[in-house]
């Protein structure tokens, strides 16, 4: 795995995206201090069927988000950001399957006053991930819009959906 | 069989079953009942399995080389002036311009490269690249057109920033390493117009230009840490054989005022199209001057063999629609002072109506002698000297347009603005500075040294004394920012309209403090009358070529046109 250093620091950007008619995307972006991709990663498509969905009931998203989506596309990476964030919070689920801390980034006017501020965006996190978050986005904060990243997944997942043939369910 | 009783239908009957026994009743007269065997155990029941476990997807993973550090350390200065992006207003979406990957990349991994590069905005942001002006998001997304693009053509209306956006997209190649051997090519007379833009807009990067004698220019070719040369057309085909000597091949190759490369066979488009390069970009505000050909002639340098001239300009546009860019003042910039258009038509002098009537009937008879024998050259001579007639009387050196120009003039002055004063004769603009002498008039025509020109803007640009600027269109329409000037007058009107809408936007354009006044004079019952009338009809071919930029760059004169000015039928049609 590539190691941070204060430098080369990276930062890790994990959403999701229901597409319908396709199933769930997965993707995730890694980005230096100056936000430009380093690795991208994303999943193939995942239909989940009713039954399963019945069956797993309220664990369904814990299981979906955060292991079948979360944690295997940080497991994949070769990179080692030295904070994931996300702007879909079924995804922080992925926090007990990784040391790497995880912290979601809200809209102000989706947080209120809740967690911390960093430009136009405010940052959620654990109370034990907090003070390590906060000390670590401060190396691209200045240059980057932290919601920014999403975008460009979210573009990327777009185009992988054109790339890809509608799924079967699973 | 299903109403007869379970007994009656097992009697006699051994079942297979496990059974129990029931007795009858005791009583010895009562027959031995019969033994019915009934089942105890039932067949497993079907079990249905669901698949709860979701499956792990799939992954597909991309790497990207990271992006390479500035060249030139930022300096400390600008370092302290980077500020965290502007949080977006809550009331309005945020606009990012973003990296537009062409429509002909197929591969994943260069879409996702492109996909995935963060918006110019926080680039810029990031990399402490700073501008002397705020680009217009315009002029954002026409970076994002030109850098990941290989062949593009920027086709903006002239004074929408073409050279900035080029200059600044160098720098991002620059950069991130995709360019580390730039070559601009201009006209002559805009080579230090390029090399003031470079110093505005990319001030870090170290530019050489290639001139002087063959010695020197074959050491200014040489130079190896030099990022981006700037040569003009005449150089680069004087050093064609030079260049292929020195086995150079550039990472980009730009080419301003592209148009000069129209016609496939010239010797100009011949030796741009032989240097060796990665990328090729035209700038032009008119990539359809006279005919769809233009723009073949064009993409032989942008993408060759993409265009034929055979193909019908509907095709062609849709060909083209991914290399060329092209807005419109119009379009982006709504909030831009107007221009005002006004013809001034002028009534000529008794004098010199009978010098221009006499001249006329003489020439078209001596055509009509001629018949067969009359030329395209013949009758563009004819044209010649009657529109020089419009302008002065060759006789009295009278002119009814001079008169109304001064009396224009005055009131430009009175008021402290600055006026532009177009011609296509040399000549002209001398007897111009003559009699326009008390409004501090002061040339500038490729006649002069790149020197004097220069020296002239500078004085036009900063003494007050200098009210009005005379050009030729050939050195004046092209490159010069004169955005400080408010008026702008055609004395004698060009060939083509795309040409004169070049020198009108020397002044109306980015930076125009206000709004432009264009005065076209146009003599009454002269040539200049008919020519123009021509000219309003010829309009439409880059229009079907360009409807998504929805501006059109009219066509030229052409020599049928000349002949039916005198209502002579063409060459060909004469010898037929």
């Amino acid at each position: 795995m590539e190691q941070a250093t204060t430098d080369g620091a990276l930062f890790g950007f994990l959403t999701a995206v229901d597409a319908p008619g396709h199933g769930l995307f997965g993707g995730y972006l890694v980005v230096d201090a100056r936000g430009r991709p380093v690795e991208f990663l994303c999943t193939a498509p995942l239909k989940v069927t009713r039954a399963q969905q019945i069956l797993y009931g309220a664990t369904l998203h814990g299981h979906l988000h955060g292991e079948q989506v979360g944690s295997t596309l940080l497991a994949e990476s070769e990179s080692q950001p030295l904070v994931v964030l996300t702007d879909f919070e079924p995804l922080l689920a992925v926090r007990s399957h990784t040391s790497l801390p995880v912290a979601a980034v809200k809209r102000p006017d989706e947080a209120g006053e809740a967690g911390f501020a960093v430009g136009s965006v405010r940052i959620l996190a654990t109370a034990s991930d907090e003070p390590v978050v906060r000390e670590r986005l401060a190396a691209m904060a200045a240059a980057v819009d932290l919601s920014e990243p999403f975008e460009r997944i979210r573009l990327a997942i777009e185009e992988a959906q054109r790339m890809t043939p509608p799924a079967r369910a699973a | 069989m299903s109403g007869v009783p379970i007994l009656q239908r097992l009697r006699g009957r051994e079942l297979a079953w496990p059974s129990v026994q029931v007795l009858p009743p005791v009583g010895l007269a009562v027959p031995r009942p019969p033994v019915v065997r009934m089942p105890v155990t039932a067949a497993p029941a079907p079990v249905l399995r669901i698949d709860v476990e979701v499956p792990r997807p799939a992954v597909r993973r991309f790497r990207f080389e990271r992006a390479e550090q500035p060249l030139a350390p930022t300096p400390p200065a600008a370092r302290a002036e980077v500020r965290a992006p502007r949080p977006p207003a809550a009331d309005r979406p945020v606009r990012r311009a973003r990296l537009v990957p062409p429509k002909d990349v197929v591969k994943p991994e260069e879409k996702f490269f492109y996909l995935l590069q963060p918006d110019l905005e926080t680039i810029l942001q990031a990399d402490r690249l700073e501008f002397p002006r705020q680009p217009f998001p315009f002029q954002l997304d026409g970076m994002a057109f030109l850098v990941p693009r290989h062949g593009a053509v920027l086709a903006d209306e002239m004074g929408l920033g073409k050279s900035m956006q080029a200059i600044s997209s160098i720098r991002l190649l620059v950069r991130t390493g995709q360019g580390r051997r730039v070559l601009v090519v201009c006209p002559k007379g805009l080579v230090s117009n390029w090399t003031r833009e470079l110093a505005d807009w990319a001030p870090e990067l170290v530019v050489a230009v290639i001139e002087g004698d063959p010695q020197r220019r074959r050491w200014q070719w040489s130079l190896p840490d030099v990022p981006v040369k700037v040569a003009n057309y005449e150089v680069v085909v004087r050093d064609r054989d030079l260049v292929a000597e020195l086995g150079l091949s550039f990472d980009l190759v730009v080419l301003d005022e592209a148009q000069r490369i129209k016609n496939r066979a010239g010797q100009t488009s011949k030796a741009v199209r032989a240097i060796t390069r990665q990328r090729s970009w035209a700038l032009t505000g008119t990539p359809v001057e006279n005919s769809a050909d233009d723009l073949v002639g064009l993409f032989e340098f942008v993408a060759p063999g993409h265009l034929s001239e055979r193909m019908p300009p509907r095709a062609m546009g849709a060909a083209v629609a991914d290399h060329i860019l092209r807005r419109t003042k119009e379009k982006v910039l709504t909030d831009m002072p107007p221009r005002l258009n006004r013809d001034e038509r002028i009534e000529l002098t008794a004098e010199q109506r009978e010098t221009y009537r006499r001249a006329e009937e003489e020439g078209v008879l001596r055509l009509a002698d001629m018949g067969r024998e009359a030329t395209i050259q013949h009758v563009f001579e004819l044209v010649l000297r009657l529109k020089q007639i419009c302008n002065f009387d060759t006789a009295t050196g009278e002119s009814a347009k001079l008169d109304c120009l001064q009396a224009e003039l005055e009131e430009v002055q009175a008021s402290g603005r600055k006026a532009l004063v177009f011609s296509q004769w040399v000549e002209t603009l001398g007897r111009l500075e003559k009699s326009l002498a008390r409004f501090g008039a002061i040339q500038y025509h490729g006649g002069m040294s790149t020197q004097a020109r220069d020296q002239a803007i500078h004085r036009f640009r900063h003494d007050p004394k200098h009210s009005v600027l005379l050009l030729s269109y050939g050195a004046g329409a092209v490159g010069l920012n004169l955005q400080f000037s408010q008026y702008v007058f055609l004395f004698d009107r060009w060939w083509n309209p795309a040409i004169e809408d070049q020198a009108i936007n020397r002044a109306h354009r980015i930076g125009a403090a206000g709004a432009v006044t264009v005065t076209r004079f146009l003599s009454v019952d002269t040539i200049e009358e008919r020519i123009d009338e021509v000219l309003r009809k010829k309009r439409d071919l880059s229009d079907t070529i360009l409807s998504e930029a929805g501006s059109p760059a009219a066509s030229g004169l052409t020599v049928d046109d000349l002949f039916a000015l005198f209502k002579l039928a063409p060459p060909a049609r004469a010898a037929a």
